[in-house]
């Protein structure tokens, strides 16, 4: 369950952004809207944890992030949360299937190939599981992207921006493939955009 | 998967800048490396040839040169002196015991030296096959100059004036192998040793040698030996030659040379080798020599000494040479990184986002650069010995660059912690980078 109580944050100090006050159960998703310059990304940067709110408190599976060590932080992270950016971003050295395992590595979970592999399978990518991610279209980078983000079986899956350089059909591919990995594993899913073509695939969304 | 893994895969893709580091770092670690080894060789090869000898007694000149010629056989003699002068020294009480050598003449490059047998026994020098000589005339060839020159016993052959192979050849008088050393690593593997009689045989000084047979042996003998074509001394002939003095030559195995009445008046020879009794004798005796003889005294330690001083100051223009490439290789890695770096911000932002902790970025950067100098280093090593091994294969007969060292001689010790620190130095400014990364900053900046 994540729980975020209050939050507010400055980079400099004068300007404050204020965030809602969000809840959500396992299995759930939500979208959250806004223009851009409201914070979205401030605010998905808190929830992951790589920021660190001025007040208020963020929970995940009800541990509080304010009591986590940077470095505990780190493997928390790594352990429960996914994260997928607007756009793709991979180890460029390693190939597409050694991206998925050396970010099990990182997590600290055991670096199952065949998982993997079977990963890039469903999400159409099992022919390209050996190439570099470079190689790979637009669109397939941006599934790969998410196999990253969820081949850890996190418990929660944030994703910044996902569709916005995305025509109209990868979007559609790319948010029913988000959702589907996130009911798999049963975990809550968060998608912050501006992109208003995801309002119809969303039960709940608030705007920031 | 694991960070050591992806080291090496960066460092896998980036085959251009990899390599030019990894090279730079081996020709520095190289040739430091290899002038470690031949130095040692070469310091190794001189003090062994020392060893045993406290001074050598010769005709006035460079004292470097009488080492040289008399010790290792590298260069020309300083000039004869007589026998007899030279046994005032052996008789003096602070001598152990001296031996005479005599040479000038070469074959196929390798030099003839007159001497008794004490010469071989100074280095530990065992025959292999064979025997010693029992009689002018006959010699025993050094290991090399038997492989060189695929002699076996019972072989004969000329020698050639002076000690280029296109000298005169002294072709009256053939020598006759009779026995073969084992191989000694020492000076004695590239020499043929006889005795004194037959060098000055050879240069015609036939009349200085006068054992006490020979003594006894009236002037006609000596006449006869000379107008006696010196060619039909064969096996054959001998018996008829050396009527006189075969017989003593069976029983005996050497004059006495150090006894003044066993030789003539102008028997010379080239020097002397001396062996003190005590060491206190090196203060007093080469100067007393230098000062109240005609004759010159040279102390090889303190020769090779002042030698390796000389050559030490090549050797080490050559190794400042090689460690500012060293440094050259540090900067060359510290480029590739901080340039691989500066491309790779998001993806190291994203594997903190993964989880990976600040010091698992550090590590990356600095096992690349450690890879590096490590490689290098180890190619260094390996190369060094390699050229070693390639140059002593063909230089071996002549200056018995054998026993090369595979293992890290103490010399080198130092290049370990060098190239580890220069693999730490160059990743020090990419690692505080990669440590101080903003990840939100960095993720923020699509």
């Amino acid at each position: 369950m994540l729980k975020s109580d209050s939050i507010t944050f400055s980079y400099d100090g004068y300007k404050e952004f204020c965030f809602p006050n969000i809840q959500l159960d396992q299995g759930q998703n939500l979208l959250i809207l806004g223009e851009s310059g409201v914070g979205k990304t401030t605010f998905i940067q808190l929830l992951a944890g790589l920021l660190k709110p001025k007040s208020g408190d963020i929970e995940l599976n009800g541990i509080n992030y304010s009591t986590l060590t940077p470095n505990f932080m780190d493997q928390f992270r790594g352990k429960h949360i996914g994260m997928v950016f607007q756009k793709p971003h991979f180890v460029r050295n390693l190939s597409v299937l050694d991206n998925l395992i050396f970010s099990l590595y990182l997590s600290k979970k055991s670096q199952n190939k065949e998982r993997a592999i079977k990963l890039l399978d469903q999400i159409g990518l099992g022919n390209k599981y050996k190439s570099m991610p470079y190689e790979l279209s637009q669109g397939e980078q941006q599934r790969a992207a998410i196999a990253l983000a969820v081949i850890k079986n996190p418990d929660l899956i944030l994703a910044d921006e996902p569709t916005s350089s995305l025509d109209d059909l990868n979007c559609g591919k790319t948010i029913q493939l988000l959702k589907e990995q996130a009911s798999n594993t049963n975990a809550q899913l968060i998608i912050i955009t501006h992109d208003n073509r995801l309002k119809s695939e969303f039960n709940s969304s608030i705007t920031l | 998967m694991n960070i050591i893994k992806l080291s090496w895969q960066n460092l896998k893709s980036n085959p251009l800048s990899t390599t030019l580091s990894l090279l730079l770092m081996t020709l520095g670690v190289g040739v430091i490396s290899l002038l470690l080894l031949i130095n040692n060789q070469v310091d190794q090869q001189l003090q062994k040839n020392i060893r045993g000898i406290d001074m050598v007694i010769g005709a006035k000149g460079s004292p470097l040169q009488l080492i040289l010629s008399s010790v290792y056989h590298i260069d020309n003699p300083t000039g004869n002196i007589p026998l007899k002068e030279a046994n005032k020294i052996t008789k003096t009480s602070m001598v152990d015991f001296t031996i005479p050598l005599s040479f000038g003449d070469s074959y196929q490059g390798f030099r003839i030296v007159g001497t008794t047998r004490n010469y071989p026994e100074l280095y530990q020098a065992e025959l292999n096959e064979g025997q010693y000589w029992t009689q002018s005339m006959q010699v025993v060839l050094g290991s090399t100059v038997a492989k060189v020159n695929e002699l076996k016993i019972g072989d004969t052959f000329f020698g050639t004036h002076g000690f280029q192979e296109d000298g005169h050849v002294h072709d009256q008088y053939s020598y006759e192998v009779v026995g073969i050393m084992s191989h000694s690593n020492s000076t004695i593997d590239n020499l043929i040793l006889t005795n004194l009689e037959s060098v000055w045989k050879v240069h015609g000084h036939n009349d200085d040698t006068h054992s006490h047979d020979h003594q006894n042996c009236d002037h006609d003998h000596h006449n006869d030996e000379h107008n006696h074509d010196h060619h039909n001394c064969d096996h054959d002939h001998h018996h008829d030659h050396q009527n006189c003095d075969h017989d003593h030559h069976h029983e005996s195995i050497e004059i006495d040379y150090t006894d003044n009445n066993n030789i003539s008046d102008n028997a010379m020879i080239t020097s002397m080798l001396v062996k003190f009794r005590s060491p206190v004798a090196l203060i007093q005796l080469p100067r007393r020599v230098n000062e109240s003889t005609n004759l010159q005294a040279a102390v090889p330690t303190f020769e090779i000494g002042r030698l390796t001083k000389l050559l030490g100051f090549g050797v080490q223009t050559i190794n400042a040479i090689a460690f500012i490439i060293i440094i050259v290789s540090g900067l060359s890695i510290f480029i590739s990184l901080f340039n691989s770096l500066k491309k790779r911000r998001y993806e190291l932002a994203l594997m903190r986002v993964q989880g990976a902790s600040k010091w698992q970025l550090v590590q990356l950067v600095v096992y690349e650069g450690l890879a590096l100098s490590i490689m290098g280093l180890i190619f260094g090593l390996v190369i060094s010995r390699l050229t070693l091994l390639s140059i002593s294969f063909f230089i071996e007969q002549k200056y018995n660059l054998a026993n090369i060292q595979f293992h890290l001689i103490n010399q080198e010790l130092w290049l370990v912690p060098t190239a580890l620190l220069i693999g730490l130095g160059a990743s020090l400014i990419p690692t505080i980078l990669t440590y101080n990364i903003n990840i939100t900053k960095t993720l923020s900046n699509v």
